[in-house]
């Protein structure tokens, strides 16, 4: 690496690491040496944990298997074919999983009969919605990285088309299926707004059920048990999608991307990209339409007094413009701090790679935990920030610097070296080969990474649930606040704010797709 | 015996090929040049069966295979980049269309062997494919598709990239193991030295159109 740079890394480092120590790795050791209490553990032989445990399990599997299902021919199509509206499909199949969790909950709280609030198939179908576009894009992503003529190869040798698709594309595709199915499956093992929303008391998981123990019953020591044992499960999940990609004797991949896709030729083709796209189109956009339809609607009357409320009531437009302050913050915060990290873990030695480490544990821990660790441990003076409004928009960054970390450092580890020396023997400084190198290649990926961690503070929920105070209320609280009461003029109002934040949600998905197909010139 | 009649090809509105004819009598090896983008490897292409062609027709042994699938063709491509399977070892590669054929796993290992020796890479079999040099990849490419005992074998600029002393050594090789086999070949180079040493006949693609 350069070693113009290598000089300058532990001061790259210095923020993130701060950042984390502060508040992410001492809250959480605060709260395990001072609340965990040893006999809290015989919890887990407890049949409520136990069911709780076997539920969290066996509803994300399902969940996982469903979402492979319907992301395999969603993906054939967006990797195999041109056809009119292919970009707007990616980005359409990709809205659901930046949308608000909360948001997905009530879309479906809505389209969903009654007779299915409160399952856990209404969790499944929000589950599959919301992951279904993660899935699309690991796969999809890596059947382009696939040569065209290994299927030709493998067709002149006698290999029909089923075939091909069984002993070529299928072997190669296989880690992609399976680091897809271990994120997916993650992501419902760990959600918690989706569950709170759709699952009521009557359906926990181990997310849940962390934040019931802890703000309901006052358990905290119960809690900090449930939290271990997902954080093991978690961690193990996380180290083999780490692994997956750097087993022995598997196939490489570039970053190639390869031009497989033509025009649908045969009519069968045809009719496979027209029904593929269609179905996606009407599945993404009928929760989201339900949402619309909810706010203006009460019963079978055209009201719009949500709308106007959201405006008027001092409440909902109070937690608006908190929401937006909070998303500003963590924008420039987050975009800051992951950029220095995704830095010093990229221009630093081997040593450098703890900060990676570091800086991935709000991964590994659940927001629900980071919550319950920084409210437990800045409580008392001398540090008494728990009134402060720092600690929510704190608390997004926690979450979203990993994400921005993991955006930004794979650009900056793909720049060739011989840029920055040909920069250097024109003359440039280390600033000025930063500033008109790096910084101009990577500026992309910085807008992305802004725009996600926008998208993760507009919508997060675990965390702010502990954090939220009398004048701190965001978007996704008072969403879940006005689903909790009854009356359909108050519910309306959790649809118009959940609309709005629909709206937001597609805008940043539009700027990373765009900015995203300008950068490889598609 | 490989005969195409007037080929016509279009990519979208872009002709490609307009009324190709050609010729090649059985176990004769044709080296075919000419300029890039003159539509040579988009014959092979067609031939093989891999894109559709707008007019004309295809003749394999006195049978039309125009329309015929590529995969029941049994016509043999070696592409300029080899497109070994990649999770698949060398051995295993040599033996794909022999599975795909369902022949028992005996003589599948018999006849791996015999090609492995015929390419004088033997002691390869077992290796990942990523982890060949770029002369022995080209072998074991060749020998995937003889092993398939097609009926023409199509050649794409096979020998491109290789540096001088192993061009010249593969080129020698190639060009005995063919005879030997008796192997109907259409050779496309650009490198008329290579096509005059390889060939029973050089001809021009610009000749071809009519």
């Amino acid at each position: 690496m350069t070693s113009a740079y290598r000089h300058t890394t532990k001061w790259l480092a210095i923020a993130p690491i701060a950042l984390m120590l502060v508040f992410v790795l001492v809250p959480v050791l605060n709260i395990f040496s001072t609340s965990l209490r040893l006999d809290s553990f015989a919890i887990l032989s407890a049949t409520t944990t136990r069911n709780i445990v076997w539920f969290t399990t066996w509803q994300a599997f399902i969940s996982t298997a469903i979402v492979l299902v319907i992301a395999s021919p969603i993906a054939a199509v967006i990797a195999n074919f041109k056809f009119i509206g292919r970009r707007a499909l990616i980005s359409l199949v990709s809205v659901p999983f930046i949308l608000p969790t909360v948001v997905v909950g009530a879309a479906f709280l809505e389209l969903l009969p009654r007779s299915i609030h409160r399952s856990a198939l209404a969790i499944i179908i929000a589950h599959v919605y919301f992951n279904v576009g993660l899935a699309v894009r690991i796969i999809s992503s890596r059947w382009q990285q696939i040569h065209p003529q290994l299927d030709d190869a493998a067709r002149t040798l006698g290999a029909s088309t089923i075939r091909t698709f069984l002993t070529i594309t299928l072997p190669l595709l296989k880690k992609s299926f399976i680091s897809a199915g271990l994120l997916v499956f993650l992501m419902c093992f760990t959600s918690y707004g989706v569950v709170r929303i759709l699952g009521g008391p009557a359906r926990s998981t181990i997310e849940t059920e962390i934040y019931f123990r802890a703000m309901q019953l006052g358990d905290v020591s119960g809690a900090l048990v449930l939290s271990i044992l997902q954080l093991v499960v978690v961690g193990i999940l996380i180290f083999l999608i780490t692994n997956i990609g750097k087993a022995k004797a598997s196939p490489k991949f570039g970053q190639t991307v390869y031009s497989r896709m033509h025009h649908p030729r045969s009519s069968r083709q045809k009719l496979l990209v027209a029904t593929v796209a269609i179905t996606t189109a009407v599945a993404v956009v009928t929760p989201l339409m339900s949402v619309l339809h909810r706010s203006i609607y009460l019963g079978q009357r055209f009201d719009t007094s949500a709308w106007r409320s959201v405006l008027v009531d001092t409440e909902i437009f109070s937690s608006l413009l908190t929401s937006l302050r909070y998303a500003i913050f963590s924008i420039v915060v987050s975009s800051i701090v992951g950029l220095l990290g995704a830095s010093a873990i990229v221009y630093g030695s081997s040593r450098y790679q703890f900060v990676n480490l570091i800086t991935s544990i709000p991964i590994v821990l659940s927001a629900v935990t980071l919550g319950l660790g920084l409210i437990i441990t800045f409580d008392v003076n001398p540090i008494d920030w728990r009134g402060s409004w720092l600690m929510m928009p704190i608390a997004h960054c926690l979450v979203a610097i990993p994400i921005v970390i993991r955006i930004i450092s794979p650009v900056l580890r793909d720049l060739p070296n011989d840029l920055r020396d040909a920069s250097r023997t024109l003359g440039a400084t280390t600033w000025q080969m930063w500033r008109t190198i790096d910084l101009r290649i990577i500026t992309p990926a910085l807008i992305t990474a802004a725009a996600i961690a926008c998208a993760i503070s507009l919508g997060e929920f675990g965390a702010s649930s502990f954090l939220v105070r009398r004048n701190n209320e965001t978007l996704p609280l008072t969403i879940s606040r006005l689903l909790s009461r009854p009356g359909d003029s108050i519910q309306a109002q959790a649809y118009a704010i959940s609309t709005l934040l629909i709206v937001v949600c597609i805008g940043i998905i539009a700027i990373v797709d765009y900015r995203d197909s300008n950068e490889r010139g598609i | 015996m490989l005969e195409c009649r007037n080929l016509v090809v279009n990519y979208e509105s872009t002709p490609v090929l307009q009324n190709l004819s050609i010729y090649i009598d059985s176990g004769e090896i044709v080296a075919l040049t000419g300029p890039s983008g003159a539509g040579k490897t988009t014959l092979l292409r067609c031939i093989a069966g891999l894109e559709i062609i707008n007019a004309g027709s295809i003749w394999l042994n006195g049978d039309e295979i125009t329309t015929r699938p590529a995969h029941l063709r049994r016509i043999g491509l070696v592409f300029q980049d080899n497109q070994l399977f990649p999770h698949l070892n060398v051995a295993e590669n040599i033996a794909y269309s022999l599975k795909i054929h369902r022949v028992s796993k005996k003589l599948i290992d018999d006849k791996v062997a015999e090609v492995l020796d015929l390419v004088d890479l033997a002691h390869l079999a077992d290796r990942e494919v990523v982890r060949l040099s770029g002369g022995e990849a080209k072998r074991i490419a060749v020998a995937r598709a003889l092993v398939a005992q097609p009926e023409v074998l199509l050649l794409d600029e096979p020998l491109n990239g290789l540096d001088k002393e192993l061009h010249a050594r593969l080129l020698e090789d190639l060009g005995k193991l063919l005879r030997l086999r008796g192997t109907t070949t259409l050779h496309v180079t650009h490198d008329q030295d290579e096509a005059a040493k390889m060939a029973d006949r050089v001809l021009d693609i610009r000749q071809l159109l009519s």
